[in-house]
């Protein structure tokens, strides 16, 4: 079969379409970054999906949990020995999304024989050093994306589109943690009504991803947060210490929803 | 891929490999002499320090002198052998200070890795299991007389409900067995001249520590470590010339935090560097 290149490019678009149909539903994650940090927010059903990888960087993924906690690992065991053996300020989210975690995405996601990689992952970086904050968004197939104000993921590409659109129509650099986390729930609600849309529809292209108004957002949120609850980390570049990673606590977050949950 | 939050494992499973003495232990043996036979010393650790801890009424307040010398010559004049682990835990070092500050940042990573990798702090008791390991596993060092390192680690113990103080401090032999101390712990050439004062404020005068506040055990640590100056050449004291004083960190409920130099400063002049009459 594989002496057949075209017979391989077809195996791994059924591939694509596979994973693309296990991602769907995944609960979207939104990366932002805050005055005093880096901000990484989804909600979900109690399996957390929010890590700290090293002193500066943080990890977050939708995805069979499987993948998730095998990469998650490589994540943390590379970083972690590369820290010890040489210096913690030589451990660079560059450097392991590229050399490390992309790669062996990609590598598994080309290898049709085995299983495929049904993940997708955002990492945050607090700069330091003359480096800037940076989140990376690493797809099923290794795709490795950087962007230095703002990332998310979510189960497709037209949730986030409309995601993005719905970030970039509103200001998400430079706030408070209470505003970017606002922000940041509110984009999450957009990407889940397109997903929960798709969902219903017969045909995934026809939901309709205009930007959604704040009452359908709010209505989002309060149908999810009864099952669901919000899942939340900074990289706080005020925290003493060399890690800056801390988990949010649920009591952080009445603010945000008490004026309409 | 499991390491089950072991560092140790971790790096071996890397091929990278801690110089701690570590083989030498595994593989039973001894450290050999020139003549290839098998060195038997009496445990000779060299410890040319004094580090004090002392558990005061809001926590534990760690400190240690500056000096690191090199037979009769004094190498350093601005050595930190107070070392901070984690939010939680301090390691005074006293002793060979190459291993003593490998064994520190072993120590630092491990507690990390077992937090990320496990998604949980590691407890106490295994903190101060994987202190012991690093002792043991110098061994070797130690018998040989070059690398001995007798700690003391303290920590506040979040997690402590018995009473309002979860400040802990426990010192090390160097097979590294591990004591709790509920007062206060000494370690360095110098402790010998200051163990029996430190009982005898906790006992009978101006103690008990536990019931000092931050002030008066500054003062009775900054005093002690200026005694153990005036009797051991490998301690030094306060040096008005270069301005350098100890170091001194204090644990408590929010956390580690360094005592200004201001503030050790004022506490010289006041009540350390006083004249005789």
């Amino acid at each position: 079969m594989l002496d057949e290149p075209y017979r391989w490019i077809e195996a791994i678009n059924d591939r694509r379409d596979y994973v693309e149909d296990q991602l769907r539903p995944g609960s979207p994650v939104v990366g932002l970054n805050y005055d005093e940090g880096m901000l990484l927010l989804t909600v979900g059903g109690g399996q957390r999906k929010i890590f700290e990888v090293h002193n500066r960087t943080a990890l977050s993924a939708i995805g069979h949990p499987a993948y998730i906690e095998q990469l998650r690992m490589l994540a943390t065991d590379t970083a972690s020995v590369q820290g010890f053996q040489n210096s913690v300020d030589d451990v660079t989210l560059h450097r392991l999304a590229n050399f490390v975690l992309g790669p062996a995405i990609k590598q598994a996601f080309e290898s049709i024989f085995g299983g495929a990689p049904i993940i997708k992952m955002l990492l945050a970086e607090l700069g330091t050093l003359g480096r800037e904050n940076q989140f990376i968004s690493i797809s099923y197939d290794g795709t490795v994306v950087t962007n230095r104000h703002a990332q998310l993921i979510g189960g497709t590409d037209a949730i986030e589109e409309a995601m993005n659109q719905y970030l970039a129509a509103s200001n998400s650099d430079g706030g408070t943690l209470d505003s970017a986390a606002r922000l940041a729930l509110e984009t999450w609600a957009v990407g889940r009504d397109l997903s929960l849309q798709e969902n219903d529809e017969s045909d995934p292209n026809e939901a309709d991803a205009s930007p959604a108004d704040t009452a359908q957002i709010h209505d989002v949120l309060k149908k999810e947060l009864k099952e669901g609850q919000i899942e939340a980390a900074v990289l706080d570049a005020t925290r003493r210490g060399n890690s800056k990673f801390r988990l949010l606590q649920p009591e952080e977050f009445e603010n945000l929803t008490a004026d309409w949950l | 891929m499991s390491h089950k939050g072991d560092f140790l494992t971790l790096l071996k499973s890397q091929n990278c490999h801690i110089q701690l003495g570590a083989e030498d232990l595994n593989s039973g043996s001894l450290p050999l002499s020139a003549s290839g036979d098998a060195v038997n010393h009496q445990l000779e650790v060299a410890e040319g320090t004094t580090v004090i801890a002392v558990r005061y009424q809001d926590g534990i307040l760690i400190a240690g002198d500056r000096r690191a010398t090199a037979g009769t010559s004094v190498m350093y004049d601005r050595a930190e052998k107070v070392l901070s682990i984690d939010e939680y835990s301090v390691l005074a070092i006293s002793g060979s200070p190459a291993i003593a500050y490998e064994m520190a940042r072993v120590l630092e990573h491990s507690f990390q890795y077992f937090r990320r990798s496990q998604l949980q702090e590691l407890s106490v008791e295994g903190k101060l299991r994987m202190l012991s390991r690093l002792i043991r596993e110098n061994l070797p060092m130690a018998l040989q007389g070059i690398g001995g390192v007798i700690p003391i680690f303290a920590l506040y113990d979040l997690n402590h409900q018995e009473d309002e103080n979860g400040g802990k401090i426990y010192f090390y032999d160097a097979l590294g067995a591990h004591f709790e101390n509920a007062a206060f712990a000494v370690s360095g050439s110098g402790s010998v001249w200051i163990r029996g004062i430190l009982r005898y404020v906790d006992r009978w005068e101006g103690g008990p520590l536990a019931e000092m506040d931050l002030q008066q055990a500054t003062r009775t640590v900054l005093r002690l470590l200026d005694t153990a100056s005036e009797y051991d050449v490998a301690t030094s004291g306060y040096n008005p010339k270069s301005r350098i004083f100890p170091t001194a960190k204090t644990i408590t409920r929010e956390g580690i935090h360094d005592l200004p130099e201001q503030q050790l400063d004022e506490i010289y002049t006041e009540f350390v560097d006083v004249d005789y009459a």
